[in-house]
């Protein structure tokens, strides 16, 4: 099959932040340095020599990318400062569009104008909308109880909606990731019986991000981990135990100390990453896209006007309490309504669902790969004999 | 006429060391001139615009003053056909090709611009006055490249001092067993020109010497040389060795790139010119203890001709030309970590390998790994040659090490590729069931012959891996060279016994302040800048001032051995005419600036 080359890839991928992909020159030591890249996964040059051929269909199928945690090794060491690890970030970003069927991603990536006004219009209209639900049902002196102002078992189902539109957008393009990397090639030897054994590295890597602890730089590891279990914490209280949550005015320890815990999480990870960015600490936060700021901005926003409704409602002010709720609540939607979606958040589906993939991929390929004779080069197999 | 100027500029931060501003004023009060423009750097020129303002202004001649003003001519051509105006009256004023830079950089630039305005050539209007020229050369720097020049100079009956830093001439290319891509004897084509050198009559040698100070002008230059205290009668010494023989001291010999020791009293090596001995006084236990101790060799001298008291001496000497021929060092290995040079016992830099397969090397030739053995007087353990060392079952070459790398020299240093195919052949030759592998980026095979030489190499069964590598670790006593094949998107780690480092080239040490005696500028990268990169390769900004060699820019001892060659040329032709042409840069900007006027006036 012919394959099709697009010649101003390159120039696509600028407004997602790959800017020195034509520097490159093709050291290999950049696939030699990475902590995570190995057979059948050699990486970043090999995306690099794509991106500069125009390889679109190629790099969609790519699974790569998203085996990279930007430890920022590579460009460390890139003698012509191409900077393979920006260039693997700003592909996670460019993928990520390609998944997003409804086009939303694409937009956000390519203008922040759009992402931030899409946030603030949604923010607007969950506001209002709040507003005039809690008016129409409640007061807006009673924080809970039979007159609250928003009531905490209304807002659970909300909650369940949003994830149901939350769930439906973010499997949709799930599948088509899926799609792209693994359903369309016919020649790849996959069983169900790989994706079944395999299914263990879902969770796994979702909770451990073992693989991330494998660079250099444990702290980067450690403070994303911690961001991200504080993330899931709040989402399990929000979703599950909110009622309970909601309840006063004493505080019910066995959720809260969970929810402490996870604010905690929450606001020390996003500090410590706004640290990183401002300073351009080392190679992977020395470039930030627009969206990275928004992603970290819009969390520790969210996580403070949580707390501060927290408080304002255990210090009994009722009516401050509901104002704080229906800001946090107007940040929380366009929070999980569209970052999660379509823009930096999908990475928290997308990375775990890729070394997944990435598992069942390597197994087919070593499957087709033990039927045929080995193309190597002499030198190398000569290599691998003595090593052997 | 009504003249316009434009000053644009090409290369942004480029330092040619002009002034813009003051060449925009300077244009401005030229007669004739109505309209000056700074175009800054790169300008994006609009044809239509421009000829409005010429259309405007009534311009008849456009001057495009800058480093490479022939970048923006079809702009202003189109610009005054637009306009209606002749397109042939677009005057170039360009500053690189009169070889601007270094100090009156500003006032040659104006002058320039001067000779555009008056459409006078800028070579006519700047001839230079004769000047008596004496036809004796200075020679700074004996490897391969001042050897030459020097021999041509004299062969053509000509005076020349030549003066080198180390106890010998011969530079690097003395430490070499073969050379590429012919794998001549490098010692056959060397030793008979040294020895040539050494014997000439009309050749000065001045060795262990350097120059201190250059002082006149072009054609009539006075120098000043140290000759550092070599303590031994150079013209005495028959080499017989007995002085090292007792010497108790040993320090790692600079000839043996460090990988055999040498006495405090020695000789680099055997064939060294002259042929006579030197005594070290930074490791002389003689002279550091100011004679209280040793004076061994003093003693032991069949000729006598040790004269451990001795010191240093001053002379000076008047020449016409200067040529530079000061070469060049190679990188410290040991800055790129993940290499693990210092580290790892056998891993080696280029230079090291070329002593270590070199005949007359502390193993005689033997590639061998090293050997841990017990020093005695450090009372240590260490790693050194030993002639009956294991020899490596596998061996590495890692390309372009700290070159066309941003983090160290972003240049190519043009010889490594072909060097390291020189090793390939040297260890599949001795060794023939060892491993060898090279690891390379691109391969620079651009000369005569060397294409030939790559495939050759290919042929004879090293394994050529595309893709520089990354890494040498140790693991179990075995070393591994990590990097990937990039044809066969692999990452793979070979076992190996010993690295072989093809470190890049830099510029001899101190060349700063040789550049800044003699006024010559030098590049970024600090090697020397020539006249005209195209037009006058051999030739500076300081008239009778020449370079010759690597420390012009990396180079093979081919085009080394050329550039001497012209360099001879110029200056012979100096010495036959007894009239240099004298820089350009020697003459005042009011010299030209007057020049130019009558010659307009004239025509
Ligand atoms: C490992 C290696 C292998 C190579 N193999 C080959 C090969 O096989 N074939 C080939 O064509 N080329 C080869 N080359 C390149 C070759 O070495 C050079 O082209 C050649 O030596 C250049 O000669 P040169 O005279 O310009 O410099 P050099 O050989 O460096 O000589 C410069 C001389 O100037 C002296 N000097 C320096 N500064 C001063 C000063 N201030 N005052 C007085 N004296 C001074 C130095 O002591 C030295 O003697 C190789 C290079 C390397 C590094
Ligand atoms: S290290 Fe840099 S130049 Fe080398 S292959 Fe990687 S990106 Fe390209
Ligand atoms: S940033 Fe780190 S993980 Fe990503 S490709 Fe570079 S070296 Fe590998
Ligand atoms: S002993 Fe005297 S003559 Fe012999 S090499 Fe030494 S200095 Fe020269
Ligand atoms: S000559 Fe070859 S090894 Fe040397 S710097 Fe150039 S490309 Fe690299």
């Amino acid at each position: 099959m012919a394959i099709r080359a697009n010649p101003k890839l390159i120039e696509e991928l600028e407004p997602y932040g790959a800017e020195d992909v034509m520097k490159c020159y093709h050291c290999g030591n950049c696939s030699a340095v990475c902590p995570f890249s190995a057979d059948p996964y050699v990486f970043p040059r090999k995306p690099m020599r794509y991106l500069q051929m125009g390889l679109e269909d190629k790099l969609k199928g790519q699974l790569d990318p998203w085996l990279c945690y930007y430890c920022g090794e590579c460009s460390d060491q890139c003698p012509r400062e191409a900077e393979p690890g920006e260039t693997m970030m700003s592909l996670r970003r460019w993928l990520t569009s390609k998944y997003d069927w409804t086009g939303i991603s694409r937009l956000f990536y390519r203008s922040w104008r759009w992402e931030l006004g899409a946030i603030v219009l949604v923010a607007i209209l969950t506001a209002i909308g709040f507003t005039l639900f809690g008016m129409s049902q409640g007061s807006i002196a009673h924080y809970d109880g039979p007159d609250a102002f928003l009531p905490s078992a209304s807002i659970h189902i909300f909650d369940w909606v949003l994830a149901g539109v939350l769930l439906t957008f973010l499997l949709s393009n799930a599948a088509r990731m899926w799609w792209f990397t693994m359903g369309r090639d016919k020649d790849l030897p996959t069983t169900l019986g790989s994706y079944i054994t395999s299914a263990w590295m879902l969770p796994a890597h979702f909770f451990t991000q073992v693989r991330y602890s494998k660079c250099e730089h444990k702290r980067s590891w450690a403070t994303h981990l911690a961001l991200m279990l504080s993330y899931v914490t709040m989402l399990v209280l929000i979703m599950f135990f909110l009622t309970r949550m909601a309840s006063g005015p004493e505080i019910d320890w066995s959720v809260h100390v969970a929810g402490y815990f996870a604010t905690a999480g929450l606001l020390l990870g996003t500090a410590l990453f706004l640290r990183n960015r401002v300073k351009r600490s080392s190679a992977q936060y020395r470039h930030s896209h627009e969206s990275d700021w928004i992603f970290l901005v819009l969390i520790l926003i969210v996580a403070t006007t949580g707390i501060l409704q927290h408080i304002l409602h255990r210090s009994g002010l009722d009516v401050a309490a509901n104002v704080a709720y229906i800001v946090h609540l107007s940040l929380v939607v366009p929070m999980l309504a569209l970052e999660v979606p379509f823009s930096k958040w999908s990475h928290l589906a997308y990375r775990p669902l890729a070394m997944y993939l990435a598992q069942v991929r390597a197994t087919a390929l070593a499957r087709a790969r033990s039927g045929e004779a080995t193309a190597l080069r002499p030198g190398a197999e000569r290599t691998q004999a003595h090593a052997a | 006429m009504k003249i316009g100027v434009y000053v644009c500029r090409a290369g942004g931060e480029a330092d040619d060391g002009v002034n813009y501003e003051s060449v925009v004023h300077y244009a401005a009060n030229l007669p004739q001139v109505e309209v000056v423009r700074s175009m800054g750097v790169m300008p994006k020129l609009d044809p239509e615009a421009l000829a409005d303002e010429i259309a405007a202004e009534g311009l008849e001649r456009i001057v495009i003053g800058g480093d490479s003003p022939g970048f923006f001519k079809p702009a202003f051509t189109r610009a005054m056909a637009l306009a209606g105006r002749e397109p042939d009256e677009v005057r170039l004023a360009s500053f690189r090709a009169y070889g601007v830079g270094g100090d009156p950089a500003t006032d040659r630039a104006k002058a320039i611009v001067a000779c555009a305005v008056y459409g006078v050539p800028f070579t006519l209007a700047a001839q230079p006055k004769d000047t008596k020229w004496n036809a004796a050369a200075l020679v700074i720097g004996g490897g391969i490249a001042g050897i030459q020049a020097a021999l041509e100079i004299a062969d053509g009956g000509k005076r020349v001092y030549l003066v080198e830093r180390t106890g010998t001439i011969g530079g690097h290319m003395a430490m070499f067993d073969k050379t590429f891509p012919t794998l001549d004897c490098a010692a056959c084509i060397l030793t008979p020109k040294m020895v040539a050198v050494g014997q000439h009559e009309m050749i000065d040698l001045l060795t262990y010497s350097e120059v201190e100070s250059v002082t006149g002008v072009p054609g009539a230059y006075k120098a000043t040389i140290l000759r550092h205290a070599r303590r031994v009668d150079e013209a005495a010494c028959v080499a017989c060795g007995v002085c090292s023989d007792v010497c108790p001291v040993r320090v790692p010999s600079e000839f043996d790139a460090g990988i055999a020791e040498r006495k405090a009293i020695y000789i680099p090596f055997p064939q060294a010119v002259p042929n006579a001995y030197l005594v070290d006084e930074a490791s002389c236990t003689y002279v550091q203890t100011n004679g209280q101790k040793c004076g061994a060799c003093r003693k032991k001298c069949p000729k006598g001709c040790i004269d451990l008291d001795g010191h240093g001496d001053v002379m000076q000497v008047e020449v016409g030309s200067v040529i530079v021929a000061t070469g060049y060092e190679t990188l410290d290995a040991a800055r790129l970590d993940r290499y693990g040079y210092g580290v790892h016992p056998n891993v080696l830099t280029a230079l090291e390998f070329e002593r270590l397969t070199n005949a007359s090397g502390p193993t005689g030739g033997r590639i061998v790994t090293k050997t841990l053995k017990h020093n005695k007087r450090k009372k240590v353990d260490e790693w050194v040659f030993d002639r009956d060392g294991a020899p490596p079952k596998s061996v590495a070459i890692i390309h372009c090490v700290g070159s066309r790398d941003s983090n160290y020299n972003a240049y190519c240093s043009r010889v490594c590729c072909m060097y390291s195919l020189k090793f390939a052949h040297l260890v599949r030759e001795k060794l023939p069931e060892a491993e060898c592998y090279e690891f390379y980026i691109d391969m620079r095979a651009f000369g005569k012959g060397y294409e030939a030489f790559f495939e050759r190499i290919a042929e004879e069964g090293t394994v050529i891996v595309r893709g520089r590598s990354a890494s040498v670790t140790e693991h179990d006593g075995q070393m591994y060279v990590k990097g990937e094949d990039i044809l066969s998107d692999s990452v793979l780690e070979f076992p190996v016994d010993m690295v072989l480092l093809a470190v890049g080239l830099v510029p001899a040490e101190r060349s700063d302040e040789l550049a800044a005696m003699l006024g010559v500028p030098r590049d970024a990268d600090g090697w020397f800048t020539e006249a005209d990169y195209n037009g006058d390769p051999t030739g500076t900004q300081r008239g009778g001032v020449y370079v010759a060699g690597v420390c012009q820019g990396p180079k093979d001892i081919p085009d080394t051995v050329a550039q001497a060659s012209a360099v001879a040329a110029k200056v012979l032709e100096g010495a036959i005419t007894g009239r240099g042409l004298q820089s350009l840069g020697s003459l005042t900007l009011t010299d030209i600036e007057a020049r130019a006027k009558s010659l307009v006036s004239v025509s």
